[in-house]
């Protein structure tokens, strides 16, 4: 028997006055990530129905090396003008949207990378000169 | 708790998933490997920390900003679907309707008169498979009809040789004046070959016989 996993469309019961938020929802299996974009209550865990899907976010890049995101802007605007929290992951795909100014966590990553990859040269570099040396 | 019925047909699932349990329950202590560990924590350095801050304080400022202008945005949509009531918006509301009404009545008249001609068709299709299946029925009760008095006449013309209780002594010296005699042979061409080599009697009535007779 397979495991019965609430729909994603949005059966979740929503109370008026309950915090909500916009958060990524994990619907993928082992190994293969894939997201839902869903509106929720803020304290209610990810494996309760959702109020409503706003879009979806696969994390795995594609043959053609793309992320795929689908938003719906119109409630997500609706949803923004109700006081709905957004979660950092939504806020980072937001700000990459154009829809939010850029998160401060991606600009972190960013520069973190770069700064990997610049301590990664260099060590390469350093081998390289040290085998010329020897050679 | 469940019936064994609905176990072993697996109407409940019985493995339930409980999503967000990815850690061992609350009341299970350190592990013995684990007591003396302390956590590296991260080492951010301090201009990091500062732009990180800086960042920080901007996009939530931004966000907020963000955040009331849908909330504005939000409560003007209502208001002016509150101020929909209003007399002009009545008016504009009743002559799409009006439009709306006229619309349809000239769809349905147009599927009115695609029916009737659809009815039409469907009648006369009808009409003529009816009409075939009786012709059809007819014929075969004729056919029927044919066939039991060509058996009717067949029978009459049989039943001039038949032997009735009148005929039955014509019969009886007819058969006796003119005795059949089956004992011949035939060849493969058909010939016939009459006459009798062996004694009429059955061998076994002949011993009979000499048996009585001894």
């Amino acid at each position: 028997m397979s495991i019965v996993l609430p729909p994603s469309s949005g059966i979740g019961r929503c109370y008026a006055k309950a915090a909500k938020s916009i958060r990524l929802i994990r619907h993928g299996c082992t190994n293969r990530p894939f997201y839902h974009i869903s509106v929720i209550h803020r304290k209610r865990p990810n494996s309760l129905p959702v109020i409503e899907q706003l879009g979806s976010y696969d994390p795995m890049p594609n043959i053609n090396n793309e992320k795929l995101v689908a938003l719906n802007f119109e409630r997500l605007k609706y949803w923004l003008g109700k006081g709905a929290h957004v979660t950092n992951p939504v806020g980072e795909l937001l700000g990459l949207a154009g829809f939010f100014p850029i998160h401060p966590r991606s600009y972190m990553t960013a520069w973190r990378n770069r700064q990997t990859e610049r301590e990664n040269l260099a060590k390469q570099e350093a081998e390289n000169q040290e085998k010329a040396a020897t050679s | 708790m469940f019936s064994q019925n609905a176990i072993l047909k697996r109407t409940i699932p019985i493995f339930v998933q409980t999503a967000s349990a990815h850690r061992k329950p609350r009341w299970l202590p350190v592990a013995k490997s684990k007591i003396y560990r302390i956590p590296k924590r991260p080492v951010i350095s301090e201009d990091e920390k500062k732009e990180l801050l800086r960042l920080h304080n901007n996009y939530r400022t931004q966000m907020r900003a963000i955040k009331r202008f849908y909330f504005d945005e939000l409560v003007k949509e209502m208001a002016s679907k509150q101020s929909a009531t209003s007399e002009m918006s009545q008016r504009l509301e009743a002559e799409e309707w009006l439009r709306c009404v006229e619309l349809n009545d000239k769809w349905n008249a147009q599927v009115a008169l695609d029916r009737e001609e659809r009815r039409k068709q469907e009648v006369a299709a009808m009409e003529e498979y009816t009409l075939a299946r009786m012709e059809a029925k007819d014929k075969e009760l004729k056919a029927r009809i044919e066939k039991a008095s060509e058996k009717i006449r067949e029978e009459k013309e049989l039943s001039k040789s038949f032997i009735t209780p009148e005929t039955l002594d014509a019969a009886i010296d007819h058969a006796i004046a003119n005795p059949t005699d089956y004992n011949f042979a035939i060849d493969l061409k058909g010939n016939k070959y009459m006459g009798r080599d062996t004694p009429t009697v059955p061998p076994k009535e002949e011993k009979v016989a000499a048996a009585a007779s001894n």
